[in-house]
């Protein structure tokens, strides 16, 4: 039978990655506890905890919705060009668009959606579609010329092509561009809820700041911490990990 | 076996460019010969010669300039030096991937790769993925993915060059038998001369800069090829001197 031998070097690199992610869960472990405490002892209001969860399901809805379109657009443009010949032609022209600041283009979204929740999920789509676009576009245009030209001799021509050799390509370049969109989709959400006063996470901080509540501010900032935290190490971490497990050279 | 009648492919005086915007670069330069049908035929010469840029011509996986290719083949393959696994797929489904796209149903295909896994003496590493296998390994599926669509003309791109001595010879011993059984036309790349003499029916010598063939020389050893015969030293001597004069 045949076994799979672990590198020595790799087995070292597997110990120092499961003693940081220990760490990791330790330290929001105690974010956690730490917040159990104060609001044992009455320095966080249980009415703060029930706020901040509305807000941050809110907030989350948008970003999760915002993410999933941004995925969908920014995946199949990618896609389509890359299999295309306009690629090259394009990618200048996308380049132009993903450096106009996105907060500029608030009064656009204004305009179309009105004060909307919609509104910030388009707008935030516009931020997370940029990242996720380029990450797969690089990808196919920096893939070997042999791994092209084998796809293309074993018969992936065609749409074809795009379904059983450009998408799972491109896979690894979806995580990281997704890891990036989302990090970006945070900040478009709360900015734009923010600017805009409609209720969800931003606006919740917002208040607290204004109106003095230092404490509902804390906890709200120790809340998206904490899910900020989690979908990286539940959801980002594992998938890392199996692509490039798949992935590796 | 040769068939002297027919023909696999015919270059008349094919010519390749790599052009921009700015400059003209030619790689290639009136290239013409032609490989018999069943034929283990060899491009040798040094690098920038465009011998990789000549497969994928060959292919029309890239344009020619100028020139004809006439192509008497239906079915062909190519095995590569970098081996071109798609890393996303275990070894089985790699061998299958041409079955695939051309539509067979995943028992059938599968059947067939495990078959020509066992061919290749990989059967036992079917499910691994290309990055868990070595590099003779990786260029066994790479050779059992070309094997599965049962080509008729097969394009090898200096198959052994990656790999040490030892896993070579075997592989080089494995491909006679595989093209003896197959009955295919094989055109292969390759820079190690005692190898070229051992394998090839014909081998065409390039120069670089741009590509262009200097010489073609029949080999008629006959088969299996004693390597430590003295005709067999000497076919290496007249290629070597060959070789050495256009470098």
């Amino acid at each position: 039978m045949i076994r799979s031998v672990i590198h020595p070097q790799t087995r070292a690199m597997h110990r120092v990655h499961l003693k940081r992610h220990r760490r990791a869960w330790f330290i929001v472990t105690g974010i956690i506890c730490a917040a159990v405490l104060f609001t044992s002892f009455g320095y966080f209001g249980g009415d703060t905890w029930v706020m901040i969860g509305e807000a941050v399901l809110q907030t989350t809805y948008r970003l999760v919705l915002a993410y999933g379109i941004a995925l969908i657009l920014g995946v199949s443009i990618a896609l389509l060009v890359g299999w295309g010949r306009f690629g090259e032609m394009l990618f200048p022209i996308f380049d132009v668009l993903q450096n106009i600041p996105s907060f500029a283009l608030i009064p656009l979204f204004i305009y179309f959606f009105g004060f909307t929740s919609e509104m910030i999920v388009f707008f935030a789509v516009s931020s997370i579609v940029w990242p996720i676009l380029f990450a797969v576009l690089t990808a196919i245009k920096s893939a070997h010329v042999d791994l092209n030209d084998a796809a293309t001799i074993f018969g992936a021509r065609g749409p074809k092509r795009i379904r059983y050799y450009l998408a799972p390509l491109s896979f690894p370049a979806v995580l990281t561009g997704s890891i990036v969109g989302i990090a970006i989709g945070w900040e478009a959400v709360i900015g734009a809820e923010i600017i805009t006063n409609i209720a969800g996470f931003g606006d919740f901080i917002k208040e607290a700041s204004v109106s003095g509540m230092s404490q509902a501010m804390i906890a709200g900032m120790l809340a998206i911490l904490v899910i900020v935290f989690a979908v990286n190490r539940l959801v980002w971490t594992p998938l890392l990990a199996e692509s490039s497990r798949r992935y590796a050279e | 076996m040769i068939d002297s009648d027919k023909t696999a492919l015919v270059l008349s005086r094919v010519s390749a460019n790599f052009s921009d915007e700015e400059v003209s670069v030619p790689i290639l330069r009136d290239i013409s010969f032609s490989v018999p049908t069943g034929a283990f035929v060899s491009v040798i010469g040094p690098s920038g010669a465009g011998k990789s840029t000549l497969m994928r011509i060959i292919l029309g996986l890239l344009p020619q300039t100028s020139g004809n290719i006439v192509r008497n083949f239906s079915r062909p393959a190519m095995v590569f030096q970098s081996y071109a696994l798609f890393p996303w797929l275990s070894a089985l489904d790699n061998v299958a991937f041409g079955l695939h796209m051309d539509g067979m149903r995943r028992k059938e295909r599968e059947s067939i790769a495990r078959e020509k896994l066992k061919e290749v003496g990989l059967a036992h590493l079917e499910n691994h993925f290309p990055a868990t296998l070595s590099g003779g390994q990786r260029q066994r599926v790479g050779l059992a993915r070309a094997l599965a669509i049962s080509p008729d003309f097969l394009i090898m791109d200096e198959p052994f060059s990656n790999l040490d001595t030892i896993t070579s010879e075997a592989l080089k011993a494995d491909l006679i038998n595989i093209w003896h059984s197959y009955n295919m036309t094989i055109l292969m790349v390759n820079h190690l001369i005692p190898d070229t003499i051992e394998l090839s029916d014909k081998i065409i010598v390039m120069g670089a800069h741009p590509g262009r063939i200097e010489m073609t020389l029949d080999v008629d050893l006959l088969r299996p090829r004693d390597v430590r015969d003295t005709k067999f030293f000497k076919q290496v001597d007249t290629l070597t001197d060959a070789i050495r004069a256009i470098s």
